[in-house]
């Protein structure tokens, strides 16, 4: 049984109590694994929402989709499992996962702006090539955002 | 700035511990704290009860769809007191080490 210390600690002992700290800091950010699959998932709304610009009109009459909506609620689900899924909500996600998160929502426009233009010049089926990129990129910078959160954890 | 503060309840090592790990996050799942502490199932029941009763943490149950069994998931938060408990046990340790901040 563990009793509760009823006396200061010396300079040496409170020293290990923080090193030790530090340890299950480190040890809380190595044990926990990127869900890789739900960061595929993100790269899956997003090539859908890149998709969708093949079945805009762009032009005079031009009518943004209303699928940024439902990207956006299919994106906070994912968030939600991926809490789940990890055990972990975060506190803070650091400088770098925000910029990083920022360069998603960046690309993703980029790349729906790029497929309207194929579109506009006739070449709907190179959406396909737009969504591909859209999938690997947010895939990828989904999971650098995850790491750096992780990393937010040793501080 | 939080001022330096002694808490005994917190300086029991596995206490220590558990609101370290817990500081770092806004909530966690009862099994991610056990594993990460690499403690029992009692030992961290007990000690979050302490912790507890003293409105150092809260403990709130969530549905779980990945098991099969009625267990419910287990999410621990520091509460603001707590998190104020151990900033300003954490300050009073580094001053007994002679580490500033």
């Amino acid at each position: 049984m563990e009793n509760d210390f009823e006396r200061r600690p010396s300079p040496y002992e409170a020293a290990a109590s923080l090193r030790d700290l530090a340890a299950d800091r480190h040890a809380l950010a190595n044990g926990v694994q990127v869900p890789k699959m739900l960061m595929a998932a993100l790269g899956g709304v997003a090539a859908w929402w890149v998709a969708g610009a093949a079945a805009a009109n762009p032009g005079e009459n031009y009518e943004p989709p209303t699928s940024g909506w439902l990207g956006l609620v299919a994106a906070l689900v994912i968030a939600h499992l991926i809490r789940r899924e990890t055990g972990i909500r975060f506190r803070q996600m650091g400088l770098r996962a925000g910029l990083v998160a920022v360069a998603i929502l960046v690309l993703c426009l980029a790349l729906f702006s790029i497929s309207l233009g194929l579109v506009s010049f006739g070449a709907r089926w190179a959406v396909v090539l737009t969504s591909l990129c859209a999938f690997g990129m947010v895939t990828w910078l989904a999971g650098i955002a995850f790491r750096s959160a992780l990393d937010q954890l040793r501080r | 700035m939080t001022k330096a503060q002694f808490d005994d309840l917190i300086h029991a090592p596995a206490r220590l511990r558990i609101c370290g790990v817990l500081r770092q996050v806004e909530q966690m799942d009862f099994a991610v704290l056990r594993d990460t502490l690499d403690v029992s199932d009692a030992t961290l029941s007990k000690h979050l009860k302490t912790l507890a009763e003293a409105g150092y943490v809260s403990l709130s149950k969530a549905a779980s769809v990945s098991r099969s069994d009625a267990r419910r998931l287990t999410w621990i938060t520091l509460t603001r007191a707590g998190r104020n408990a151990f900033d300003a046990h954490l300050r009073a340790l580094h001053e007994i080490a002679g580490i500033a901040d």
